[in-house]
């Protein structure tokens, strides 16, 4: 019941929700809903030109047109950078949480320093490992000199994607680590007393006890990562600018609307609304196999 | 828990290896800035033969870092605090189900992570209300009230006993007195996240800047940063000054929340 008095009093949590709800259907809620519109139209961003419905005139445009095939490839990339960063950022994450959870000496500092790259944000870090991986003697270079080869790291384009997918786990490996730690120190410790009398320890307990434990830190680290991984692209931006083979969807829609002399509005949103369905059905089915998960426990 | 002491051992090594793949980084960066360009030429890896503080100097004067860290201080600040308040406003009401459809309103919060990208209509919006390329534009852009404070604080509200609300409105207080002078205070730890967590992503974003704001003149650090860069791509000592730079005043902001940080992650993440 609402305890802060009756009548006009009773106005005034809805007031106080109504400025974040107006700001969200100003700029979140409502430019979504415009991009599904703006996917079937022609608009551009050239200032003036009206614009008209074309149907699905966009999305034949991404699978058909000239280009399409880098498009296509786009998509490739998008879900190999997906599972590379989910699954090695994750199982990173959970190894070093459960090191670090066993009362290690200077546990907080290893914390602080693994979740750091979090605070220095994308442009410190993609130009940190621009630095190392300087073609031009920097440290990655010389180490490949001692094993007598030599790379152009961000500027090939046999690896630079897989570079970028290392500096997106180097980033927000701690991230993830933070999560799981958080539901490691929720787990009472006699359970593992309890598990230890059955004859439940090392590999046995982690499985019977700590993963359905952390079942819901789980969950929530699987989703982040996907989301994130299929939408993150200032990265890219940062490290290469989407040239040498490192373009992906999310880079694609951010590409086409701004890049430089394109300005296509409605290609862009069909792009933007692929990338969507992309993650939609992603993260759905994840969820679906997660929530199965956390419920048998 | 008994664990041996050679596990331990191995924990210690496996965590000494991961440190330095985070920490050379970071020494080699400084190395790096305590250099002059010739001696970086000579050979990058080598350790710098004295401390050279003057290029520090040199790369705030050339990078014109004074004004983009104070157009970034005014963004992250400006912005953090509004989202805060603003995420208190939509967060208590909905934990507390004291208005009608709370369910529904924090779904319809909550679903913003999945939408389509609202990023096209968002920039047509900016333009055609003649916010482009103007600090109030970008402000107005990076202040949200569904974003990840909202959702911790739906979090640890809960956590919050009910029946403090009554006894305050019993003693006569108001509901938005209430907010600001019991809820606000008892929500420090995770208010300390939420400042840190919405800083930031308001600090660090280099999208937004590139997209919206044009004009030199108005532009975050994180963007002179990237053109400082574009500039002086083959003056790395001048480069790692101007990244430490920009580095400094999260990283003293993060040595003081820190300790937050966890627990902030697991009422946000976790019980919501």
């Amino acid at each position: 019941m609402y305890p802060f008095g009756k009548g006009a009093a009773r106005l005034m949590p809805y007031l106080l929700l109504s400025i974040p709800v107006l700001l969200y259907l100003l700029l979140g809620f409502g430019p979504s809903m415009v991009t599904v519109l703006f996917s079937f139209t022609d608009a551009s961003g050239v200032p003036g030109q009206s614009w008209n419905f074309v149907g699905f005139e966009n999305y034949t445009t991404f699978f058909t047109s000239s280009d399409s095939g880098d498009r296509i490839a786009s998509i490739g990339r998008s879900l190999y950078f997906a599972v590379a960063v989910v699954v090695i950022q994750n199982a990173v994450g959970l190894f070093m949480a459960i090191l670090i959870n066993k009362k290690l000496k200077g546990d907080v500092f290893y914390r602080a320093v693994f979740f750091l790259p979090v605070v220095l944000g994308v442009t410190v870090s993609g130009l940190i490992w621009q630095l190392i991986a300087n073609p031009l003697g920097g440290p990655a270079q010389a180490m490949m000199n001692f094993f007598g080869t030599s790379s152009n790291f961000f500027g090939d384009y046999d690896i630079a994607f897989e570079l970028i997918i290392f500096v997106q786990i180097w980033m927000y490996m701690g991230y993830s680590m933070t999560i799981f730690l958080a539901g490691l120190q929720s787990i009472p410790n006699d359970l593992y007393e309890a598990g230890y009398m059955d004859g439940a320890s090392g590999w046995k307990a982690f499985k019977n006890i700590t993963f359905p434990m952390i079942a819901p830190s789980f969950t929530v680290n699987m989703l982040l990562s996907i989301i994130g991984a299929l939408q993150t692209f200032d990265i890219i931006y940062v490290l290469t600018g989407g040239k040498f083979n490192t373009t992906t969807l999310a880079f694609d829609v951010y590409a086409t609307a701004f890049g430089s002399g394109t300005a296509d509005y409605g290609l862009a949103s069909a792009v933007a609304m692929i990338q969507f369905l992309f993650v939609f059905t992603v993260s759905m089915i994840a969820l679906y196999y997660l929530r199965r998960r956390e419920v048998e426990m | 828990m008994s664990s041996s002491k050679g596990t331990k051992l191995l924990s210690y090594i496996i965590v000494l290896l991961m440190l330095s793949l985070y920490l050379f980084p970071l020494f080699y960066l400084f190395n790096v800035s305590m250099k002059t360009q010739s001696e970086y030429l000579i050979d990058p890896v080598a350790i710098a033969k004295s401390l050279r503080l003057e290029n520090f100097m040199d790369a705030w004067d050339k990078g014109n870092f004074s004004q983009y860290m104070w157009n970034s201080i005014l963004y992250t600040g400006v912005s953090t605090l509004l989202t805060l308040v603003i995420s208190v406003f939509a967060a208590f009401p909905l934990a507390r189900g004291y208005v009608k459809f709370s369910t529904f309103f924090y779904v319809f919060f909550l679903i913003s992570m999945y939408l389509p990208n609202p990023l096209i209509p968002q920039f047509a919006l900016i333009n055609s209300l003649g916010l482009y390329n103007t600090q109030l534009g970008f402000i107005l852009l990076k202040t949200t009230g569904t974003g990840i404070a909202f959702l911790m604080f739906v979090g640890y509200i809960k956590s919050v006993s009910r029946e403090l609300d009554e006894a305050a409105a019993m003693d006569g207080c108001g509901y938005s007195r209430y907010l600001f002078t019991i809820l606000v205070p008892l929500m420090k730890p995770v208010l300390a996240t939420g400042v840190i967590l919405t800083a930031i992503g308001a600090w660090n974003d280099i999208i937004g800047p590139t997209i919206y704001l044009s004009d030199p003149a108005y532009q975050p650090v994180t963007k002179g940063l990237f053109s400082f860069y574009g500039q002086y791509m083959n003056n790395w000592p001048l480069l790692a000054c101007g990244i430490l730079i920009v580095t400094l005043p999260l990283v003293i902001l993060y040595i003081f929340l820190q300790r937050f940080i966890v627990g902030g992650a697991m009422a946000g993440a976790v019980k919501s």
